[in-house]
């Protein structure tokens, strides 16, 4: 990889919940055009990761470099870095007291990105993308686990991201559901969008990434393709952890 | 049958007295409740202040504090306190006993709708914040947009609630003469030395009063419940 293309750049990374250390130093480069999966066992540090590289988590130390910028820095303007990355939740999170349509537009509009026509067809065109576009004035409560998460993933793809960060997007569906929405994800990744996504769902791991990491105790034990990690696992805690995962 | 006369007779004769209290009523609690809304959702914002320095947040502290003693103390001390003590403290404003009576109902009522405001907000899911914010919108702004909407469905039942009480509790102002419908039954009870049949018909006006108003909360919870 060459050196400009690196998007994002964290040294270091400690997070710690009162006395409870979640990150023990995270050193890590992630490069333009990327697929990372972060994959381990629960309380290994993977959502906190993730949710660091966006500052829904402030770190307790360490650096997080976002496309040359310290956005750790006090001076960071974060909303506007916000902007720039993509965040799906487990729980999809869509806002109830919006419609379909300007859940998918309000931030764009409001935060003065596009106005309100141009905004219309995009939407249209979003919507349309992951098969929505006819529940475009209906409110989530009407939607299923699975079309609401369709829908947070365009509502963060509405702000034109650098890089999507999904925290295990697929977790809290019905296992019906979980299908549709890794397509979307599959998708996503063909238009060559920079991903970091914390998932349990190995296969797809394994088929999508670059490059994937193993968390286990506040740091990655392991990384490489998928091939290296899935096939060949060094370290004894990734074998554990492959041993009952995979059967 | 006796009963139903004296009442009718005390009806005929003191309907003005009756109407006249229960305007004034309806007025105090008006009053209270829209200060109490504004000054209720600014106390709360207080609480939820994260200004500070170290672990010591002020402004959340004194908000709090406010919020403890004034739930912490009978309104009727509140009552006393503001009717002796702020024509005394303030001569030169000249407060008249229904404007004391009038602040203390308020002060009391502000901490009541402050702590309503903010279990409203604090009820709804913090990963519509997470969201907002990782869209980029400042904490601002996923407050207006997103939060609040919906904490409104959690507050304004809470609220009318809240109203309704307010209501009931103007009837202490009649402790100082204040011309609410609870001093129209001791006005007539002076007169008529009757007690039990002005104060069945006070109790029905109130009861209509405070009914009508539960009967609007019911239909406007129906209607907040069907696009959630």
């Amino acid at each position: 990889m060459l050196k400009n293309d690196l998007l994002i750049s964290v040294e270091d990374l400690h997070k710690s919940f009162g006395r409870l250390e979640v990150l023990k130093g995270v050193s890590e480069n992630i490069y333009k055009g990327e697929v990372v999966s972060v994959i381990g066992p629960s309380g290994g540090g993977k959502s906190t990761f993730l949710r660091c590289l966006n500052l829904l988590e402030i770190p307790s130390s360490g650096h997080i470099y976002f496309e040359g910028m310290d956005i750790t820095d006090k001076k960071a303007d974060i909303d506007v870095i916000r902007r720039k990355m993509g965040m799906v939740f487990q729980h999809f999170n869509v806002f109830p007291n919006m419609t379909v349509g300007e859940n998918v537009s309000m931030a764009p509009i409001l935060l003065k990105k596009k106005n309100k026509a141009q905004m219309d067809d995009i939407t249209k065109e979003l919507l349309n993308k992951v098969g929505l576009l006819e529940k475009i004035n209906d409110y989530p409560a009407k939607l299923s686990g699975g079309q609401k998460q369709r829908l947070a993933i365009v509502r963060a793809l509405a702000m034109e991201p650098d890089v999507m960060l999904f925290d295990e997007p697929t977790s809290a569906l019905d296992p019906e559901m979980v299908g549709e929405v890794l397509h979307v994800i599959k998708e996503l990744v063909k238009t060559g969008m920079t991903t970091v996504i914390v998932t349990h769902e190995m296969g797809f791991a394994k088929e999508i990434s670059d490059r994937v990491f193993f968390m286990d105790g506040g740091i990655i034990a392991e990384k490489g393709t998928p091939d290296e990690v899935f096939a060949n696992p060094q370290n004894p805690r990734t074998k554990e952890f492959l041993g009952k995962v995979l059967y | 049958m006796e009963f139903f006369k004296v009442m009718a007779d005390i009806w005929c004769e003191y309907w003005g007295l009756f109407l006249k209290g229960l305007g004034l009523t309806i007025w105090m609690g008006l009053l209270t409740v829209i200060f109490s809304t504004v000054f209720g959702s600014l106390m709360a914002m207080m609480r939820r202040s994260t200004w500070g320095i170290g672990k010591f947040r002020p402004i959340s502290a004194i908000a709090s504090v406010y919020v403890e003693v004034i739930r912490g103390t009978p309104i009727l001390l509140q009552l006393y306190f503001f009717y002796f003590m702020m024509p005394k403290w303030f001569p030169v404003l000249n407060l008249s006993e229904f404007t004391c009576v009038l602040m203390a109902c308020c002060v009391n009522s502000v901490a009541y709708v402050c702590e309503i405001v903010r279990a409203g907000i604090q009820a709804v899911d913090n990963g519509q914040m997470e969201a907002a914010r990782s869209l980029g919108l400042n904490s601002r702004q996923a407050m207006m947009k997103v939060v609040l909407p919906q904490a409104v469905k959690n507050i304004l039942p809470a609220l009318c609630n809240e109203f309704v009480a307010v209501v009931k509790e103007t009837s202490l102002a009649s402790t100082f003469f204040c011309g609410e419908l609870m001093t129209q039954f001791k006005t007539i009870n002076s007169i008529t030395f009757r007690v039990l049949e002005p104060l069945t018909i006070i109790g029905i006006i109130y009861f209509l009063l405070t009914f009508t108003m539960s009967k609007f909360i019911a239909a406007l919870e129906r209607r907040l419940g069907t696009d959630a």
